[in-house]
């Protein structure tokens, strides 16, 4: 018998079609493919359209990307262009 | 208890290092530029500022454009593009939104754009893209490309008028030129008439067939044909009618008889087509024949001329054949004797055909027989006032009487020895007779002359050769210090 996979779950914070909200888009969809493929499950959120839903996670900026799970919690800021600290962020110190 | 709240403040103090470091890395971004929206916490709920303003404004701007249009970020991704430029490139903005504009053309059409952008990083720049649609005609646009703020993302502004009206009808201009050029460069006579046979074009060249400006006339009218080898039923008319009923012609030799020259020409017509396979006209070609007909004429002159002196030729070959025969007593002497007269005739004709069958001057004559025997150089003969040009029949007959006194002289004349001489000098016009043209042939410093027993076919060759006309003869004069001849050249082939 394998052991169940741990949970992944990444959230985007958008802000509807603003240029850093598009191309944070873009490049999480591209890190997942290229990168993380089948690796996280990810959930855009558009504030735009529910402002509130922000309070879960303390959300200031955006584009935020929070890693949900596994715990714990990280938050990073920006447009994702830098793929290289994306991953650092994603993947390590904690053994994925 | 004391662990339990040491272990408390422990959390606490690690809560409040980790949303400082949080609260730190959002200033950092903010002020980074690397966010473009802020959540701000209102008296009632959470708000969104979108920093440098809503997107919305320029979307709804771009939407109202008439040309095509997007914003792109400084990657070159699709951040909007208006309605009419995702028609045009047959997708959605869903599709294009986040992906890199230049992946949504074809080939060489991205190339060229991304070569855009990367010219516009500072300036507005433009350059003409071509849009390839497969069987249907291309589309053309302007590209223009400017740098432009979205909110903190540095990007550009690019829009797409469509010019493919314009240069389609540059095109369509640039190929009228073209025909035109080259129905003016044509050498020859080139009329482009309507359906109803009006000429509409016609090239420099036409004038020789029409000295007036025959735009706007009627081809058949103006330029009459008389067709060649037809009954007379097929006129000018008749033959624009069935070209632009789709028969072309081609070849036709005809006459004009209106032309400012009368002359032979050479007519080919051919449908006109500009668009389709609708027949608008006709093209008619007419090349001057007048040319090719009087080279026909001066070969077929030239036939008969060739048919003539070949028939002469033959004649006197038969007739020296036959003569040697009667005059030889031996075939080795026959073959030697007729060689010789044989080879005289071919001089003469050598010197004659350098001359394209002109005429000749008696000095070239005696040189080129005497060749074979003396040195041109040698002081035995002397050549006075022979600057005197023969037509071709006197001078073959002169070339073979000189070849009859040269063997002679050879054989048992002056030049049979040395310190034998001959002289052939003029002696004048015969103003008393016909006035030929008389010269001598004297030989000195030979054997003692005896006059002959009997005359051999030299004699009767230099006797005979000239009595082809009036004032043309050849005498003997066996003096016993030197043969003398004097010849006759008749006055009218002097030349």
């Amino acid at each position: 018998m394998t052991p169940a996979k741990p949970p992944r779950k990444l959230i985007l914070y958008v802000a509807g079609q603003t240029p850093k909200s598009l191309a944070a888009i873009a490049n999480l969809e591209r890190i997942c493919a290229e990168d993380l493929p089948g690796q996280y499950a990810v959930e855009v959120i558009d504030l735009k359209k529910d402002p509130k839903l922000a309070r879960e996670h303390s959300i200031v900026a955006i584009p935020t990307l929070v890693r949900e799970l596994p715990v714990p919690l990280r938050k990073l800021i920006g447009d994702l262009s830098d793929t290289h600290k994306v991953l650092m962020n994603l993947q390590l110190s904690d053994g994925t | 208890m004391t662990s339990a709240s040491s272990s408390d403040k422990d959390l606490l103090i690690a809560d409040l290092r980790h949303r400082l470091a949080e609260a730190e890395e959002t200033l950092r971004a903010i002020r980074e530029n690397e966010v473009d929206a802020l959540v701000m916490r209102g008296p009632v709920a959470e708000e969104i500022f979108t920093i440098g303003g809503d997107p919305e404004s320029y979307r709804t701007f771009m939407e109202a454009m008439e040309p095509g249009a997007a914003a792109l970020d400084g990657f070159g991704r699709v951040l909007y593009a208006n309605s009419t430029l995702t028609k045009l490139l047959g997708t959605s903005l869903a599709q294009l939104q986040g992906k890199l504009f230049v992946d949504a053309f074809a080939g060489d059409t991205g190339k060229e754009i991304g070569r855009l952008l990367g010219e516009a990083h500072t300036t507005r720049q433009s350059r003409e893209v071509r849009f390839p649609r497969g069987d249907e005609v291309d589309l053309h646009f302007i590209a223009m490309a400017s740098p432009l703020q979205f909110g903190t993302t540095s990007g550009h502004a690019i829009t797409f008028a469509d010019v493919t009206e314009r240069v389609l009808n540059e095109g369509a201009e640039q190929s009228e030129h073209a025909a035109r050029a080259v129905i003016a460069s044509a050498n020859e006579a080139v009329l482009v008439c309507d359906r109803d046979g009006v000429i509409t074009h016609a090239n420099a060249a036409a004038s020789i067939v029409y000295e007036g400006n025959p735009i706007g006339q009627i081809f058949a009218e103006i330029i009459p044909l008389l067709l060649r080898d037809s009954t007379g039923v097929l006129q000018a008319d008749d033959m624009i009618a069935m070209v632009i009923a789709g028969t072309p012609m081609r070849g036709i030799e005809a006459s004009a008889p209106k032309a400012p020259e009368v002359k032979d020409y050479l007519v080919s017509a051919a449908p006109l087509r500009i668009a389709g396979d609708r027949i608008s006209g006709a093209v008619v070609t007419m090349v001057d024949l007048s040319q090719r007909k009087a080279a026909e004429k001066q070969q077929n002159l030239l036939m008969r001329e060739l048919d003539h002196r070949v028939k002469n030729t033959l004649a006197l070959v038969a007739s020296i054949s036959a003569r040697t025969a009667s005059s030889t007593d031996t075939v080795q002497a026959f073959q030697k004797a007729f060689s010789g007269r044989i080879q005289a005739l071919a001089a003469t004709h050598t010197l004659l055909l350098g001359n394209s069958w002109s005429s000749l001057e008696l000095r070239d004559i005696v040189m080129s027989e005497l060749a074979p025997y003396i040195d041109s150089t040698a002081d035995q003969v002397a050549i006075e006032g022979l600057n005197v040009a023969v037509t071709p029949r006197a001078a073959i007959a002169f070339g073979l009487i000189v070849h009859e006194l040269a063997t002679n002289a050879i054989k048992y004349g002056a030049l049979s020895q040395q310190g034998g001489h001959v002289t052939v000098c003029a002696v004048g016009r015969d103003n008393e007779k016909s006035g030929a043209f008389v010269l001598e042939w004297r030989e000195s410093g030979g054997p003692r002359v005896t006059p002959p027993k009997r005359k051999g076919f030299g004699h009767t060759v230099i006797s005979r050769s000239l009595q082809y006309s009036a004032g043309g003869r050849a005498e003997f004069d066996f003096d016993p210090s030197g043969v003398v001849c004097r010849i006759s050249i008749p006055a009218k082939d002097l030349s």
